[in-house]
């Protein structure tokens, strides 16, 4: 499963993303996130894209999400989930009522991402950035009975990604759109990816909902030489592919703060988990 | 803040679940009594003891009463409660085990009384194949060798995913479950022929299922049945 906390980074990421992001901060300004993150799993995509079934996993986590404007060009951005638990459901005997195998957990701090995001261009008709993003591998990659249950993947991401965005009017309620492409370059003898993907959003009643759609298409480069079979442990290993959907309300209960909901899932993919994820949590965004 | 209480009561409203919960497995198998140690022969005036095992409803051995009878006892008498039978003139007669259950399952074996004692110790066959999204096909021979040991042998036309991560095999009376079932390994090979020595004190008919299964995922990725 190694790369399984992985896909679940970027699934998780599909849920994180702030409004606009692909315009810079300006110095001082700010955008801080408490969430709280689930999925649970008893399907999978396969290797040929059918969808079959595994025991029942759990991921969770506690996560801080924030981006601070270091000048007018410079963001910073973190996301840490501070606490993380894999579990994994008991089985029982549908028969005979026994306990066939004890569920098990994990937890601990998961792997954490590290940004930088440079403004290229800002104009009152588009935005471009581009950022680089660093997953740290400070997360358990081999913990459980037999290994498989991770709260990290064990390998460092670097993730080059170019946004472009445009803010627009529907019906005169103000939006956003944006498209982004990125490459992850990964280590550990992951191959290496290509991640694209488009963001719109709609702000309602009086600018104090946000109502967010997004897609995200990862494609594997398929030169990484790790495998099933060299990768000790790991439920899922390399040369992960999907197409996953994420949709998302914020709310503003005040000018800063807001609460948030998010969803999202793999439409379609190979060798990733086929069930929805949930996060919920709590924003102060300081304009 | 108003708001505080309800925003703490959702997350630790999706702390719970994260809770470790149940999953039932459908493990249900039909009993079974089966007979060890048939015989392709007995030599007339020569005893040969038989053994019976049953299998519950998840295929695991049971202790049992079983009774014991024949369909020409002027041919092959048997002991009623031990199951030792005794060649008296030579002929066929069959053989039948039953056990001491509700259902009365019973299963029968048939005896060729000649001039000597031959042990039913043949090879058996049988093909694998998927019962999942993963690759998974080839056949199989199970047969004794020289040691008495026997070996498990796939064909060159086996062929498994090597997408899955966990791929073990296993000898089984219930392809829906591991519990009880023997471990052969992990899956090294994944085309191709290849073999496995199995431990000296496993029998021929000790298993009915070669079940390849993920350990990660605890499914059931396919298998086949081991013909006799």
């Amino acid at each position: 499963m190694q790369k399984s906390a992985l896909t679940l980074l970027i699934l998780i990421s599909l849920t994180l993303t702030t409004l606009n992001a692909q315009w810079v901060k300006t110095k001082g300004k700010g955008y801080y996130k408490l969430s709280a993150w689930s999925l649970v799993s008893d399907q999978h995509y396969t290797d040929t894209g059918n969808i079959d079934p595994n025991v029942t996993r759990g991921y969770f986590n506690l996560n801080f999400y924030g981006e601070y404007g270091i000048t007018d060009k410079w963001d910073i951005i973190a996301y840490i989930p501070f606490y993380s638990r894999t579990y994994q459901n008991k089985q029982i005997s549908g028969t005979t009522g026994a306990v066939l195998q004890e569920g098990e957990s994990l937890n601990g701090i998961g792997d954490t991402d590290i940004s930088f995001r440079y403004g290229l261009l800002k104009t009152s008709k588009l935005a471009l950035s581009a950022s680089l993003k660093l997953g740290l591998p400070i997360g358990n990659n081999s913990g459980g009975s037999d290994g498989s249950f991770q709260t990290g993947d064990g390998e460092f991401n670097q993730l080059l990604q170019v946004d472009l965005g445009i803010p627009f009017k529907f019906n005169m309620v103000p939006g956003f759109a944006k498209t982004y492409l990125g490459f992850n370059n990964r280590t550990m003898d992951f191959s290496d990816e290509l991640h694209f993907g488009a963001e719109a959003g709609l702000n309602f009643y009086k600018n104090k909902i946000w109502l967010i759609g997004r897609i995200l298409v990862v494609e594997s480069l398929q030169n990484g030489s790790l495998s099933n079979q060299t990768n000790q442990g790991s439920i899922f290993a390399n040369n992960v592919e999907y197409v996953s959907v994420g949709a998302e309300l914020a709310y503003y209960l005040t000018r800063k703060l807001g609460i948030s909901f998010a969803y999202g899932g793999a439409l379609s993919g190979r060798i990733i988990y086929a069930n929805p994820t949930y996060s919920g949590g709590i924003f102060l965004d300081i304009k | 803040m108003k708001f505080k209480p309800i925003v703490l009561s959702l997350l630790f409203s999706l702390l719970l679940f994260a809770c470790i919960g149940e999953d039932i497995i459908a493990d249900f198998v039909s009993p079974e009594i089966r007979i060890e140690n048939p015989l392709q022969s007995l030599g007339l005036n020569e005893s040969h003891q038989f053994e019976a095992r049953y299998l519950n409803n998840i295929g695991q051995p049971e202790n049992v009463a079983i009774t014991w009878s024949s369909s020409d006892g002027s041919v092959v008498a048997i002991d009623e409660n031990t199951g030792l039978a005794t060649a008296l003139q030579e002929g066929q007669a069959i053989i039948r085990a039953t056990a001491v259950t509700t259902d009365s399952l019973s299963t029968t074996t048939t005896v060729e009384v000649t001039t000597e004692t031959i042990v039913e110790n043949m090879a058996r066959n049988g093909s694998i194949s998927s019962t999942s999204s993963y690759t998974l096909v080839g056949d199989f021979i199970l047969e004794p060798i020289s040691t008495g040991s026997l070996v498990l042998s796939f064909s060159e036309n086996y062929v498994a995913s090597t997408s899955l991560p966990g791929l073990y095999v296993y000898l089984t009376n219930n392809p829906n479950s591991i519990n009880g079932a023997f471990e052969i390994g992990k899956v090294a090979i994944f085309k191709g022929a290849h073999s496995y020595m199995l431990p000296g004190n496993t029998g021929i008919t000790d298993f009915r299922y070669v079940l390849y299964w993920c350990k990660p995922f605890s499914v059931k990725v396919g298998g086949g049945n081991i013909n006799e």
